[in-house]
């Protein structure tokens, strides 16, 4: 038998590999270390053993079935093997090969609702969040705590729902809840200790500049910050997108451009200073969050070579601007049906039609309330030069509510219905802004499901009837398509272990895993010794 | 799992579970055993699932309603609430309840090197990795089950999943440490120095395990009582949700 005095020696031992810098800098690889695979947000993989012609020989591997989950939205982190999974309050530690529990760790009595969009990682530990804003630090390999630290407050409003980032051992927490009146926020954190490193609010505080864009309603105007966003080591800058000004369909309460929701932000990584800000929906009435992340990019605009950073956003436009000075470059169609404005203006100002604003008897405008595009991952390929959208073209009624404003009662100042709608998976080029192809997908829009590409020339992608497909990232062709038999709400994220690639995705319940075709090998059962204590 | 997130002010109140034990030996203790550890008619009640939910509104309708073969009562709604205040102290997380002892003094014992309780655990990211982390123990088990691990390690299946493992590879390596898993198919384990390894069995030529918890047996002989339920007191008081910390 082991005595306990044998695992105290040992406990000094050679120092365990860790996850640096270079490590999640470099992007993805048999490892997924980072939400959207790179910081530049491109959910790109190098590895190419699966690939366009072989795509068809792709079988699952595993299932691991998360205990009571419902719609999980986790993107999964993978490190040497190791998948990390979130549900709500909980995280689980799954065997990349054989979809085996390895540890988990819950926090039921968590205050406060939602959903959790995945884990990060850092050196020994792996992060996430509760819904109620603790950060939880554990030890990677057994799920250990080793702290956790609540860094806002739910009784303001503020709850928590994405993936943290972490770049140069700073864990970048946001915040959720801007649908029901809070002061949205983008924290840096401690990765060692979980202290608070800075802050930046999303809104001005009442005489801040900014604050003359607003009503007397400025201390819960929103601006959530509830997806990761995307970071440029040589920039050291932080790219974060913000959510609606509240409440959300009652523009009456607020007037002018309610700084800084539905916007982009340019922070410092290590002071959190805003560098620059562009809006894109100036007064929004239409619950359209700026949310889908930042691509970054460095491409020729207009014969020019820049430092891009590239936005498809709910409110029907696809956005280029200069990452380095947040100056506009353009902004192209993302969808065939626009209602509310007839296009943007040369600084970047939408031009606005008229009647638009969300009424008693409810106005029919394009997009819909979930937007030509939302959270789902888009994925830039350099070995095609496209980026990849999930799309929606969809229209619906926009009501505003006459009641007063009442800040986290769950009010929103109106409400919102879809009608029909169709999802198309669009390749967009960056260069132009313009569509190169576009595949439309089965399902009328519930559409969450995110996308990854590959060296392989492969996309990977969900529809609303629950298959994980695969195109040709060149053409848009199908290659393949699983039915996993439930809905999904999450985006796939490659990897590889033992040389074998995998991809792996979410479903509402699980976590599917496949990879190419193998003949089932026997195994023979090794000695097994039993020592009597 | 446990909810705790009653609001009665009877829960963790001692004048109402000294109450709710009068209750309990006079009503209840016939079928669920005079420490709630089930009789011939009642099932156990501190011995659960440990993952299935239960709320002191449960069971405070369970008792008033009844279940199955066991009726309805007809207390009034405080000597009700005495009782639910006594069974979640039996069956509630330990953080949640009165608990006899010094904590302070446990503390000392926790860390000290009679115990050497973390060798093997850790408690907020300090100590050892082979055992089961301890951060939540309090806050995640009822103190007669934490009271049972310590004393009776190997009582309980409790250390399933944490089998003590020699693992021998085809390719000449040896690997020690604990199993997380294991299956005929491929095995999980935690080595001596805290790493994890993903192992398949073809690769293993020859897997070594015991038959019982390595956790020491003996800290009933070890420990006077006194400094026992102060250690479970220090332990009681381990809650993520709390504000205790190893440092």
């Amino acid at each position: 038998m082991i005595r306990p005095v044998l695992f105290a020696l040992l406990l000094t031992g050679a120092a365990v590999a860790q996850v640096n810098h270079e490590e999640i800098a470099k992007g993805a690889g048999e490892n997924w270390l980072t939400y959207a695979g790179t910081y530049a947000g491109w959910r790109y993989s190098p590895l190419q053993q699966i690939n366009a012609a072989n795509v068809r020989n792709v079988v699952p591997k595993w299932v691991y079935h998360v205990p009571g989950a419902r719609g999980l939205q986790s993107s999964p982190i993978v490190y040497q093997g190791v998948l990390y999974v979130t549900a709500p309050n909980s995280i689980y530690a799954v065997d990349g090969r054989t979809g085996r529990l390895i540890w988990r760790y819950a926090d039921p009595r968590a205050k406060a609702n939602g959903a959790n969009r995945g884990a990060a990682i850092w050196q020994d530990k792996v992060y996430f969040t509760t819904t109620d804003n603790y950060l939880v630090a554990l030890n990677r390999h057994t799920g250990a705590l080793i702290f956790n630290k609540q860094y806002a407050d739910v009784a303001k409003g503020t709850t928590s729902t994405s993936a943290p980032v972490i770049a140069k051992g700073k864990v970048i927490v946001g915040s959720s809840g801007g649908d029901g009146g809070m002061r949205g926020f983008l924290m840096a954190l401690s990765a060692d200790t979980g202290e608070e490193l800075w802050k930046t609010y999303t809104i001005p505080a009442k005489g801040e500049k900014g604050s003359e864009t607003w009503g007397d309603l400025i201390d819960w105007g929103g601006g959530a910050t509830w997806l990761s966003g995307t970071y440029d080591p040589a920039l050291n800058t932080l790219y974060w997108t913000t959510g609606n000004p509240w409440p959300d369909y009652n523009g009456s309460v607020r007037p002018g451009d309610n700084l800084y929701s539905c916007s982009l932000l340019a922070l410092d990584l290590d002071t959190g200073k805003m560098k620059w800000y562009f809006q894109f929906t100036p007064h929004d009435t239409h619950d359209w969050d700026a949310q889908s992340w930042p691509v970054l990019l460095d491409t020729e605009i207009a014969g020019k070579p820049r430092k891009a950073v590239l936005h498809a956003n709910r409110n029907g436009f696809f956005y280029a601007l200069d990452r380095v000075t947040g100056e506009f470059l353009r902004a192209t169609p993302l969808i065939d049906k626009v209602t509310w404005a007839k296009g943007i203006d040369a600084k970047g100002r939408p031009i606005e039609l008229p009647n638009i604003e969300p009424s008693a008897e409810g106005r029919w405008i394009c997009p819909s309330v979930k937007g030509a595009t939302n959270w789902m991952g888009q994925s830039y390929n350099p070995g095609t030069g496209l980026l990849y959208v999930l799309t929606l073209e969809q229209c619906g009624m926009y009501f505003r509510s006459s009641q007063q404003p009442q800040p986290m009662k769950n009010f929103s100042g109106g409400g919102a219905t879809e009608e029909g709608g169709q999802v198309i998976l669009r390749a967009l080029n960056p260069k132009t802004g313009l569509r190169v192809w576009e595949y439309p997908m089965t399902g009328l829009g519930r559409m969450w499901t995110g996308t990854v590409s590959t060296a392989g020339g492969v996309i990977f992608s969900g529809d609303d009837d629950g298959n994980l497909l695969a195109l040709d990232a060149k053409n848009g062709k199908h290659l393949w398509h699983f039915n996993v038999g439930e809905m999904l709400t999450a985006s796939p994220v490659v990897y590889s272990i033992d040389g074998k690639q995998y991809v792996a995705i979410a479903s509402a319940s699980a976590v599917f895993s496949f990879g190419l075709f193998e003949p089932a090998e026997s195994i023979t059962s090794p000695v097994i010794e039993i020592k009597k204590k | 799992m446990y909810l705790s997130d009653s609001k009665h002010p009877a829960i963790g109140n001692p004048e109402a579970i000294a109450a709710g034990t009068k209750l309990f030996m006079g009503s209840c203790a016939g079928c669920h055993g005079p420490d709630g550890g089930g009789g011939a008619r009642g099932p156990n009640l501190v011995r659960r699932s440990l993952w299935h939910p239960l709320s002191d509104e449960n069971i405070f309708a369970v008792i008033r309603n009844g279940v199955a073969d066991m009726p309805a009562t007809k207390l009034p709604d405080d000597q009700t609430w005495n009782l639910v205040a006594f069974i979640h102290s039996l069956t509630g997380p330990a953080s949640t309840n009165p608990v006899p002892g010094d904590a302070a003094a446990g503390k000392a014992i926790y860390w000290g090197a009679k115990a050497g309780c973390s060798n093997c655990h850790s408690i907020r990211g300090q100590g050892g990795s082979m055992g089961p982390d301890l951060s939540n123990i309090g806050g995640s088990r009822p103190l007669a089950v934490i009271r049972e691990s310590v004393v009776e390690p190997a009582k309980d299946l409790y250390y399933l999943g944490n089998e003590a493992a020699t693992v021998e590879l085809k390719n000449g390596q040896t690997l020690e440490g604990v199993a997380k898993n294991r299956s005929n198919y491929s095995l999980q384990l935690v080595d001596t120095k805290g790493a994890l390894h993903l192992i398949q069995m073809r690769d293993v030529k020859k897997l070594t395990v015991s038959d019982t918890t390595p956790m020491p047996t003996d800290f009933a002989k070890r420990f006077s009582r006194t400094e026992l339920r102060d250690l479970l007191a220090y332990l009681a008081k381990q809650d993520i949700r709390g504000k205790e910390s190893a440092q």
